[in-house]
């Protein structure tokens, strides 16, 4: 990686937005005017809510709201970097340059990124310090360091992953417009998450700040995986190649029956498979056992979020008291009647389940795949600590015992279903890693295209199998357990 | 200096270069000459190593295309086909930023910048706005661009593409003042004169493929057959033509004149000459008609030649004639493929 390149397109980016008095001007007006006028009309909130209590809660969101409104800047900014300048016909010039693709990327994110940053810096601390000023009880009653650290945070972030996702449609597409119009994919989860930030902020509940900071983590992992993800997918190869790029749906059908009828690793070509049709016993003998080594990496991360959630359930339970799951609690010792139908539902469930989060895997980047099983262990050790402060024990049988619970409850048909459930996690993991880091051969259509196959081929002859075995147990067997178990 | 072999591109299914194999020597201009979609901007950016060919291998200045591909950036200028500036910048800024990129210091870019405003007669307009400049100019940039960081390899593509002919014009002669400084360049055009006044060898390229290359003369030679000569009399002559039957391939006769084909000039004419005035017949003038790229180009595109490759040096039954890629045609079958074209000029009667 070369700095001096990434500084010198950084520059050359800087120079030319900070010297256009259309986005100067606008930047300027809310960067300066727009937290004056917001601060001149605290007195006229003050009296108009007639409510010494009420403002000061209102003065971070207001603080969001100006750091918020200039970083959204950041999104016309980006856009605009590789497909504005596709359509100005200055990006081949640029392409030629002896700079590797990362450098390209790293400077023109960096320059989309630092304007509306700086913008919004600089009207937060303009609030800041004309409140300060103004109405100095306000501003010590309505933030703390700790607020002001959380929202600069929060303001960062979510520039980072809004630039960060700008770059990546940017790069993908062939007109500004097209961009635009897919902006909408980045306004609207930001909007959602200012949102809830606002309602966090304004309601100031006990643990308000705890969840924001938690946000700020989030948006922390997305914004790296997204940076991760624009340059794993960001040549020059595939800029240039979209000129003469069309929806060749034949292509891809022919490319993914190619991943589907024989096993290879990720990165292997498709013109390099042999052409051998799909063989049932080749894929139970041979490759499965070959997808599930070079799965090992998802697979470790699907049980390490199972661990997590069952850390977390377990915590949950033994700390607070969820109202909502008091009667799931209650009827512990009563289980539905033993049916085909009851097992049949299950087993339509779980499916639909894995073929959901994996599917919706890719535009989540796994997060789904991976809340799955994270959430079923939370279940798990959220009921089993609940029990647990309840008075049961952990190694004698009983109503209220966790062990009881483990052994009617979980384990007849937990022993199948949950190892499937962490498999399909690894599945849909690795369906949303494709869009990151395609493998040397691979491009990223044929990264995501591999996994895919995979996920269709195994769901297909393994976990649709193991599921309607897990669920007829879940119908047909638990149910008697449990009765023996709690009567 | 650049030397390709079997360089193939595809996009998906759309083949855009097919095995094109080329060689260009130090200090040689070279034209790659198509119609638009021929695969000439697809063959300069494998070639300046921005695309990676789909197989096949090219080097240029020394280092292959695929292994060295910075190194071969940084041995390469690369015109574009639209200037593409960045208009709010000054030419020098923008000059600087380039060389930056290139790796230069900013010293070194800024002297070099200097110089090539100064020979590219833009010094005058240093301080102005890309913006404000002409067409012409906004070119010249692009090729100072190009040229920054001194490369001894410089890819040309369409550089008079929807210009005025006068801003062609300035374009033009700024890649003569090249050429005479004798840069191996590669010039893809679909404009003839400039492939015709600018390049020492003409590649044509269709459909991805070369379908024929050499100078100019050898490609008129090959495709439209030996020159045609007119000799102007003084007076009527209907004799004129028996009389030289014998000694030239007769193409067209009129009152006072008469077109024949000539492949030794130098020999034929005095003799011509010597009969025409033992019979006392005037002679007011004898010249070679003159045969432009056109007619050739437009022989290989409409009657589909097959791959050609004409070169002094050939082993072939007709010295200007190597065959070169695997493609056949009806004129490969043949030793002597060509035959008058039917865009040359004919004289009617």
């Amino acid at each position: 990686m070369s700095v001096s390149a990434i500084r010198t397109i950084t520059r050359r980016e800087i120079t030319d937005t900070v010297t256009d008095w259309r986005i100067l001007a606008p930047m300027f007006i809310l960067a300066f005017i727009l937290p004056l006028v917001l601060v001149s009309a605290a007195n006229f909130a003050i009296r108009f809510i007639a409510d010494n209590n009420t403002v000061p809660l209102l003065v971070p969101f207001v603080m969001l709201l100006v750091g918020f409104i200039p970083a959204s800047f950041s999104l016309i900014t980006a856009l605009e970097t590789f497909v504005g300048e596709r359509e100005r016909n200055s990006l081949e010039a640029l392409l030629a340059m002896p700079i590797s693709d990362n450098d390209l990327y790293l400077g023109k994110l960096t320059s989309a990124l630092l304007p509306p940053l700086m913008s919004a810096f600089t009207a937060m601390g303009v609030f800041c310090v004309a409140l300060w000023m103004g109405y100095p009880t306000l501003f010590e009653r309505g933030l703390t360091a700790e607020f002001i650290a959380v929202i600069v945070l929060l303001i960062t972030t979510k520039a980072v992953v809004m630039v960060a996702s700008a770059v990546i449609i940017s790069s993908h597409t062939t007109s500004v417009r097209a961009a635009n119009l897919l902006a909408s994919f980045v306004l609207l989860p930001t909007a959602s998450v200012v949102q809830l930030e606002a309602l966090l902020i304004i309601g100031r509940t006990a643990r308000a700040l705890t969840v924001l900071w938690i946000i700020v983590l989030l948006l922390t992992v997305v914004a790296i995986a997204l940076i991760r993800t624009g340059m794993g997918a960001f040549n020059r190869e595939e800029i240039l190649s979209r000129e003469h790029e069309q929806l060749n749906l034949r292509q891809i059908g022919r490319t993914i029956r190619t991943f589907f009828r024989e096993y290879r690793p990720a990165g292997v070509a498709p013109d390099q498979y042999s052409g051998a049709l799909f063989d049932l016993r080749r894929f139970y003998r041979r490759e499965l056992p070959a997808l599930l080594r070079d799965y090992r990496l998802p697979l470790a991360v699907a049980l390490f979020g199972a661990l997590v959630g069952l850390a977390s359930g377990g915590y949950i339970g033994s700390t607070y008291r969820v109202r909502a799951l008091d009667s799931y609690l209650a009827n512990i010792g009563s289980p539905p009647r033993a049916s085909v139908l009851l097992g049949l539902g299950i087993f339509g469930n779980n499916l639909r389940v894995a073929l959901l989060s994996n599917l919706f895997s890719l535009v989540t980047f796994g997060t789904l795949a991976f809340l799955v099983p994270a959430v079923a262990f939370a279940q798990i050790g959220f009921v089993a600590s609940s029990l647990s402060e309840r008075g049961g024990s952990w190694l004698a049988l009983g109503a209220d015992s966790p062990l009881q619970f483990a052994i009617g409850y979980v384990l007849p048909h937990g022993i199948i279903e949950l190892p499937t459930a962490l498999l399909s996690a690894a599945l849909g993991l690795r369906i949303g890693a494709a869009l990151m880091s395609p493998p040397k051969g691979f491009t990223v259509g044929q990264n995501i295209l591999w996994s895919i196959a995979q996920f269709a081929k195994v769901w297909l002859f393994v976990l649709l199998p193991l599921f309607l075995v897990a669920g007829l147990i879940e119908g047909l067997i638990t149910p008697l357990i449990i009765q023996s178990l709690y009567r | 200096m650049i030397e390709a072999i079997q360089l193939h591109k595809a996009f998906g299914t759309f083949q855009a270069v097919r095995e094109i194999s080329l060689q260009i020597a130090a200090g040689e201009v070279v034209a790659l000459l198509g119609p638009n979609g021929a695969g000439k901007t697809t063959t300069v950016r494998m070639l300046g190593a921005i695309l990676r060919p789909t197989s096949g291998s090219a080097r240029v200045a020394g280092y292959d295309i695929v292994d060295h591909a910075r190194e071969v950036r940084n041995k390469v200028g690369l015109l574009t086909e639209f200037p593409g500036l960045y208009h709010r910048m000054r030419a020098i800024e923008y000059l600087m930023f380039f060389g930056a990129l290139q790796g230069m210091a900013p010293a070194e870019s800024e002297r070099r910048s200097v110089q090539l405003l100064q020979q590219f007669g833009l010094w005058e307009a240093r301080d102005k706005r890309l913006d404000s400049y002409s067409k012409g100019m906004k070119q010249k940039v692009a090729l100072i661009r190009a040229l920054i960081h001194d490369p001894p390899v410089l890819f040309l593509d369409e550089p008079t593409t929807a210009m005025d002919p006068h801003s062609a014009r300035v374009v033009r002669d700024a890649i003569a003042e090249l050429r005479a400084a004798r840069r191996t360049i590669l010039l893809t055009t679909h404009n003839l004169i400039e492939a015709e006044t600018l390049a020492d060898r003409i590649v044509v390229i269709r459909g991805g493929a070369i379908v024929a290359q050499g100078t100019r003369t050898q490609l008129s030679q090959q495709l439209l057959g030996d020159p045609i000569w007119e000799l102007r009399l003084g007076q009527r002559s209907d004799s004129i033509a028996p009389l030289l039957a014998d000694m030239v391939q007769i193409e067209a006769v009129g009152d006072d004149w008469v077109q024949y084909r000539c492949a030794d000039a130098r020999a034929i004419n005095p003799q011509i000459i010597a009969r025409v005035a033992e019979r006392g017949d005037p002679i007011v003038a004898l010249s070679e008609l003159p045969r432009s790229l056109e007619d050739v180009y437009l022989s290989i595109m409409d009657e589909g030649v097959g791959s050609w490759e004409l070169g002094a040096n050939s082993s072939h039954a007709n010295p200007y004639i190597e065959r070169v890629g695997s493609q056949t045609s009806a004129a490969d079958t043949s030793p002597h493929p060509t035959t008058p074209n039917t865009h040359s000029q004919e004289v009617q009667q």
